[in-house]
């Protein structure tokens, strides 16, 4: 296993070597790094010109040139010097300053994207493959390939238009017209009948509850102005909270499992009598603190699972651990939304929250709440195209995954020995339907990272992508480098990663040492 | 047992709220920070570049947006307004020229003004910014691929050398507030030539970069100044490493795209100072408490936000996330801003012109068929093809040298025999050629639409004329270096013309100069040149340039086609004393007068 | 995805009809697919809209208007197009600010996108093929070589070596072979996925018994790739390369909507879309029609993707959860579900 990997990140260093050689050498030959000056008619070009070349040392030849890059970027490997050198950008910058900022702002971008990409997309692909050719999977797989199909820069100005430039209109007095909610529920119900299954009948009525649910919450909604001073309350976190642990229990034990039911239920109950508790602790919050309760919530469902008692404590874990978390989501998502008048109304936002362009207001001051908010406003727009995007790509894997796996034979034999659909799909063959989309996510996030590229850029994101782009189009290799090194090594060790999930997920692999 | 299992939950518990409230954030409710004496309120603009130095003087910081924080962090001698005239400001200080021959100029700051540590802005600041703008002790030699082969370069200066190169060492005055600059000959631009705000004010506060060089003091480095020696590239000196020292320090030191932890690196001794930066995204200005020298902003604070293309600007606009916007004007970007309401957009002439040049060489050596070319030439159609669709009464451009904002454009162009090349005259055209059909070949960046609208256009009409024309466009990054090395017989590109001094006027067009690209040579234009560089009087240098325009004209040395358009646009609801500015300030050069409304 | 022993498609249907070949039975089961089918009618139908409409090989097209060919404006640029009753009018998707005809651009936009696609497949395509067959099928020093070149490749986010590659691209030759050269250009390294794809699936297929008999029968390598294997793996290599052209197209939008893939004056869908981006509320009609046609096109082949896919892999065959419950839970039907599939 050692001598495997050792002799994997030794071919590694060598592809990197190649490959950075071969940017490297492209980049130079892309243009003409003195062209701005050229132009100019300063009576000093001539000097302008002779610093810049002396900057760059554009007087040594390129392939030259990627060596005294090299010399530096091997000072990065030399353990607890930390000098690296990764050459300076046109404008005088220190690459490695610059690359280190954009790649925490990359980061950030592409996290939230990625894992909800990967939550939905996995759970549309298991519900489509397990309802294959309904009506469900057909409207699925249509709107896969639809986004698949969407240039992400287009989608980006119609989300500024729309879920920005107009929910903003639409904030400043927020009130739905009665045409507007119908439209809306006529969808719901549409969505509705998709979802149900059965006769048409008990479809239709299921369309029905979808219309009339969806109308009178838009309603409500509307006449409370919700929109201006949001919040869930006591009541909306019951009632959501007594379905999640109906939800959970009925996916992590079955409901026919009172102990995990009553687990979940159990600590519904305990995130309802910490509600009001918490609030004024939560008024101080700090991302520390935060992390903390993360901890002790999962402890919480942790330990009522196992009071709880039982022959199988681990389902009464698992559904109480679940339920716990998503009821202090919920507790959590309530107490953002106390925040949300104090951030609408700050002089910087102006009362328009939902924001076209970067990754903060700038000088916004506020407590951890409104801060929270403003990284939400920002990253809405750029999260939903990055998402919209990825999603397609797996809930497809997810699914065709998924119908490889229900057709196999190990699964017929669990039905055959009498096990219950929910055992059948949840424990034998959604376990091995992930096996295949973990090596691909892997694969995925090395290249997510340069994917980002032109969502960045439509949202004036100070990211990787933005460093590329406008090096190259000033034709200046050492931040184009910079950001390659950073991309390629990404791409080599999800790559490692990859191949040792898959050996240690599927014992009919295993690594040739 | 189960008894003592619940008093265990209980003192976890316990502890766990201790921990949980000990990380508590110690303020609580931060809301109120700051914004307890904020009354003129915060404006919002939106950039292209993303700031990178505090020092925008040096070749490496000389990007736009650093130019315009300096602006608004600066104090200095005089700004540029909008009808491009020199503005003083007498209560920063005053400069006043004491003898005409030799030309002499002294320098004074007023008393009280300070840096924003409470240090007096003096002597020693306007020493510094002299040696590091007058090039006095560079000596170095350089070969044709750039590398120094002999002296030193000391201070990385972006701006031109040749004015203040003329000067000799400064002295102080007793009051330790003044300096006096006196001139080898008369320099015509005297009046622009150091500490105006247009060119970053008085840069670098010397006390700090004196401490960081490590010299003693402020003192220190006014002697050090004082004692140097004029830097002959033919006999270069030992390099003097004190003064090494202190190049090195103004040439990097102030580059920071974030906001340093040290304070005396961004110093302000303008109305603003530097609140906070998020690198590439934004930077915040904040009043400075102690200014009182000069014009009082009206806003509390101004943020400026980098966002690259034109329609994300827009869209920030409509949205409300910036208050002003200075776009690259194209005729879609005005129609829309004109849709959204509560926006006022300014279009008016930028300081860059597109023209047409003839090489005076190969086909073109005949002065008769550049005539021909030149009638043929469609400026009129060309105008209204390219700009009119942004600016309804766009005009061809008439001057080889003024712009139309400047009082001698109407003589000028009265005067130089320009009216002839309005619209394409093709039968005088095919006249002058003579049933000759000579080839000429173009050079233009095909890359910009403008360009190739106008090449495309010229060509057409010019082939009717008889002409043979070549399409010599070169892509963005090659057209460039292409130039004046040949291998073209006509060039369509552009200058920018900073609208105020004369210096431009030998750079392009004096025989041999760096920038004659088309071989222009011409003895009277030349004596013309030679006298305008020492000529101070404004209304002389008027003249002589318009006799200059005239020969130029006269020997058929190109066109020029139109001047471009700048645009800016704002959020008239909420701000006013938002005002057009052609030159490269565009909308900062009064942002003082800025305002919320209802503040 | 599928890297596995693949089963050649002989069960199902195959045997009640035994005189169809593997193509006949490919055919039948796509023309079976109504999605993939009215994608391809759909996809040839914009095909032959846009050159038709604009001509090419210098052939000239039915419509009057070309790309950059500037009129007056008529009604202030708007679309003429009417469905009911139909009409094309004078300008059917409007014209831009400068009067140019949004339909001959977008026309002309589809044919300049569609042809760096198809290139970016068929070079893409071959290379994939070339490298995968030769490294699965040597194995040793070619495969590790071959691999390893693939490597450098790989590491190399996909768009930034493109944009790379379109900048080189767009500086080396004339306008009008701009297109050409970047999907050539873009060919040249998107072929990694396919080469490895083809790899893995050589590497199984030439341990079979048909190939066995083939070497003994004395064929050589070259016939033993191309005749014996390649045909097996056809399939895999076909789905592939469809679905992989649909990323194609959007990576020419992306690589010309950031100014390093088609250049003006010449026109690409995502070209338009970025000129035109500022015309979003004033002239909407400048980015909706480039817009809808990148997504149909792309929409097209992907769902022709997976008609291929169904077509020439059974084993993602109809599975249905409520039939397999009854089947297994219930004694009352006697047969298994593999003979419910029909």
């Amino acid at each position: 296993m050692v001598t495997y990997i050792v002799r994997r990140l030794f071919t590694a260093v060598l592809i990197l070597l190649g490959a950075s050689f071969l940017v490297y050498q492209l980049t130079a030959l892309s243009g003409d790094p003195l062209a701005d000056l050229r132009e100019s008619n300063q009576p000093n070009k001539e000097q302008l010109i002779q610093q810049r070349i002396e900057l760059l040392d554009l007087n040594v030849p390129a392939p030259v040139r990627y060596f005294h890059w090299l010399g530096g970027v091997a000072q990065c490997l030399v353990p607890f010097v930390g000098q690296c050198d990764l050459g300076y950008a046109i404008n005088g910058q220190p690459v490695t300053e610059a690359l280190g900022r954009a790649m925490g702002m990359t980061i950030l971008l592409v996290t939230g994207a990625a894992v909800l990409a990967i939550i939905l997309g996995v759970c549309l692909g298991i519900v489509t493959a397990l309802r294959q050719y309904s009506t469900l999977d057909y409207g699925v797989t249509f709107m896969a390939f639809l986004f698949f199909s969407l240039p992400v820069f287009w989608v980006a100005v119609l989300l500024k238009e729309y879920a920005a430039i107009g929910f903003n209109n639409f904030l400043r007095e927020p009130h739905i017209p009665i045409a507007t909610i119908a439209v809306i529920a006529f969808v719901s119900g549409v969505l509705w009948f998709i979802c149900s299954r059965g006769t048409v009948q008990r479809r239709l009525l299921a369309a029905a509850v979808g219309f009339v649910l969806a109308g009178a919450i838009l309603w409500v909604l509307s006449v409370t102005r919700w929109f201006s001073t949001p919040g869930l309350g006591l009541a909306v976190i019951l009632i959501a909270g007594v379905a999640i642990a109906f939800g959970t229990t009925a996916l992590a034990a079955g409901l026919k499992n009172r102990r995990a039911l009553y687990s979940a239920l159990a600590t519904v109950a305990i995130g309802l009598v910490l509600y009001f508790p918490i609030q004024p602790l939560l008024a101080q919050a700090t991302t520390l603190m935060i992390a903390l309760l993360a901890v002790a919530t999962v402890l919480v469902g942790i330990a009522v699972g196992y009071f709880m008692g039982g022959y199988d404590r681990r389902q009464n874990i698992n559904a109480a651990t679940i339920t716990a978390v998503l009821v202090a989501g919920m507790v959590l998502l309530d107490r953002y939304m106390q925040a949300w008048p104090a951030y609408f109304g700050n002089s910087r936002i102006n009362g328009r929250p939902i924001a076209t362009i970067g990754s903060e207001t700038p000088n916004l001051r506020g407590d951890y709440w409104v801060q929270g908010l403003d990284t939400f406003t920002h990253l809405l727009l750029p999260t939903t195209a990055l998402l919209l995007i990825s999603l397609a790509s797996y809930s497809r894997y997810a699914r065709s995954s998924m119908l490889e796996i229900m057709n196999m034979d190990y699964i017929r034999t669990a039905r055959a020995k009498g096990l219950g659909e929910r055992t059948v799909v949840m424990r034998h063959a959604f376990r091995n339907a992930l096996i295949p989309i973990a090596t691909i996510v892997a694969f995925d996030i090395g290249g997510l990272i340069g994917g980002a590229v032109i969502t960045e850029r439509v949202f004036a994101f100070a990211g990787m992508g933005q460093l590329f782009i406008e090096a190259l189009l000033r034709v200046d290799p050492n931040p184009v480098m910079g950001v390659f090194l950073v991309t390629g090594i990404m791409a080599l060790v999800f790559n490692l990663i990859a191949d040792l999930v898959y050996s240690a997920l599927d014992p009919r692999v295993r690594v040739k040492a | 047992m189960r008894f003592g299992r619940y008093s265990k939950a209980i003192g976890v518990a316990a502890v766990a709220a201790l921990a949980l409230s000990a990380c508590a954030s110690a303020g609580g409710g931060a809301e109120s920070t700051g914004e307890a004496n904020a009354t003129g309120g915060t404006i919002s603009v939106a950039e292209v570049n993303a700031f990178s130095s505090f020092n925008s003087d040096t070749a490496a910081g000389n990007v736009d947006i650093n130019g315009k924080i300096a602006y608004m962090t600066r104090g200095g001698f005089y700004h540029i307004d909008n009808e491009l005239n020199v503005v003083r400001n007498e209560e920063f200080g005053t400069y006043e020229k004491i003898s005409d021959d030799p030309l002499v100029v002294k320098y004074t700051v007023n008393e009280g003004v300070t840096w924003s540590d409470g240090e007096p802005v003096d002597a020693g600041d306007l020493m510094l910014n002299w040696v590091a703008e007058s090039g006095y002790a560079n000596d170095a030699t350089s070969n044709e691929e750039g590398e120094v082969t002999s002296g030193t370069n000391y201070f990385d200066y972006a701006g031109d050398t040749s004015g203040l190169g003329l000067t000799e060492i400064p002295e102080v005055g007793d009051d330790g507030r003044s300096i006096t600059l006196t001139y080898s000959k008369p320099y015509a631009d005297w009046e622009i030539a150091f500490g105006g705000l247009t060119d970053g004010g008085i840069g670098m506060p010397a006390h700090v970069v004196a401490e960081k060089a490590g010299l003693a003091d402020e003192q220190a480095l006014i002697d050090l100044i004082q004692g140097l020696e004029r830097g002959d590239a033919e006999s270069p000196a030992e390099p003097n490493a004190e003064l090494k020292a202190v190049a090195d320090f103004w040439n990097t030191g102030f580059d920071s795209k974030q906001l340093p932890s040290d304070t005396s690196l961004y110093l302000s001794s303008g109305p603003f100072v530097v609140d906070s930066v998020t690198p590439d995204q934004s930077i915040t200005l904040v009043r400075n408490e102690s200014y009182n020298w000069g014009p009082t902003p009206n806003v509390d604070e101004i943020t400026v936000r980098f966002i690259g293309a034109a329609p994300d600007q827009v869209q920030a606009l409509e949205n409300g996330e910036v208050d002003i916007i200075a776009p690259q004007p194209s005729a879609d970007t005005v129609e829309l801003l004109e849709a959204i309401d509560g926006v006022k957009v300014e279009i008016d002439d930028q300081l860059s012109y597109d023209h047409i040049d003839l090489n005076y060489s190969g086909v073109f050596e005949d002065a008769n068929v550049r005539e021909a070319f030149m009638k043929a030439v469609p400026r009129q159609a060309i105008v209204d093809r390219i700009v009119k669709p942004i600016k309804e009464d766009a005009k061809p451009l008439n001057s080889q040298f003024f712009v139309p904002a400047q009082d001698a454009y109407t003589t000028s162009a009265e005067n130089n025999g320009s009216s002839a090349y309005g619209e394409a005259d093709i039968e005088g055209a095919k006249e002058l050629l003579g049933g000759e059909t000579p080839e000429v070949r173009i050079m233009y960046n095909k890359d910009n639409p403008n360009r190739a609208d106008a090449f495309s256009l010229i060509q057409e009409s010019a082939e009717q004329a008889g002409f043979k024309v070549v399409d010599g466009g070169l892509g963005a990054s090659d057209w460039g270096a292409a130039l004046g090395k040949g291998g073209y017989d006509a060039t369509i590109f552009g200058w920018i013309n900073s609208g105020v001094g004369v210096s431009g006027v030998p750079q392009i067009f004096r025989t041999g100069s760096g920038s004659n690209y088309n071989g222009f040579s011409d003895p009277e234009a030349d004596a013309l040149m030679d006298e305008l560089m020492v000529t101070i009087d404004p209304a002389e240098q008027d003249k002589l340039i318009t006799q200059i325009d005239k020969i130029v004209w006269d020997s058929f040395y190109g066109l020029p086609l139109f001047q471009a358009v700048g645009l800016d646009a704002y959020n008239s609801d909420r701000i006013e004393g938002i005002v057009y500015q052609p030159n490269q300030t565009g909308v900062f050069w009064n942002f003082w007068d800025w305002k919320v409304k209802g503040e | 995805m599928t890297t596995t022993t693949s089963a050649p498609t002989v069960h199902g249907s195959g045997e009640e009809k035994p005189g169809l070949s593997q193509g006949q039975i490919v055919r039948k089961r796509f023309i079976g697919n109504t999605a993939a089918v009215t994608s391809l009618v759909v996809f040839v139908l914009i095909l032959a809209l846009a050159y038709t409409a604009g001509g090419f090989f210098g052939i000239p097209g039915w419509w009057k208007y070309s790309h950059n060919e500037v009129n007056d404006l008529l009604n202030g640029g708007r679309p003429t197009l009417q469905l009911f009753p139909f009409s094309l009018g004078e300008h059917p998707f409007g014209q831009d600010r400068l009067g140019r005809d949004t339909f001959a651009q977008t026309m002309r936009g589809v044919q300049i996108s569609v042809t760096v696609m198809f290139i970016i497949g068929i070079v893409g395509g071959t290379i994939g093929v070339v490298v995968g067959a030769l490294a699965g099928y040597f194995r040793g020093w070619v495969d590790n070589a071959l691999m390893r070149m693939t490597d450098v490749v790989i590491v190399i986010p996909l768009i930034i070596l493109a944009a790379v590659l379109g900048q080189v691209a767009s500086r080396s030759v004339a306008a009008n072979l701009q297109p050409l050269v970047l999907g050539l250009m873009v060919g040249l390294i998107a072929w990694t996925g396919l080469a490895r794809l083809v790899r893995a699936e050589f590497l199984s297929l030439r341990e079979r018994e048909f190939v066995d008999a083939a070497r003994i029968a004395g064929a050589s390598s070259s016939r033993i790739i191309f005749r014996h294997i390649l045909p097996n793996a056809v399939g895999v290599i076909i789905v592939f390369v469809t679905l992989s052209m649909s990323s194609a197209i959007l990576l020419e939008t992306s690589l010309s909507y950031i100014g390093m893939g088609v250049k003006a004056p010449d026109v690409s869908l995502g070209l338009l879309i970025s000129q035109n981006q500022e015309a979003f509320s004033t002239r909407p009609w400048l980015f909706w029609w480039p817009g809808m046609f990148i997504v149909a096109i792309c929409l097209c082949i992907n769902f022709i993707g997976d008609g291929l896919r169904d077509a020439f892999d059974p084993r993602q065959k109809k599975f249905n959860a409520k039939k397999a419950r009854d089947t297994t839970a219930g004694p009352r039907k006697s047969a298994g579900p593999q003979a419910k599939e029909q």
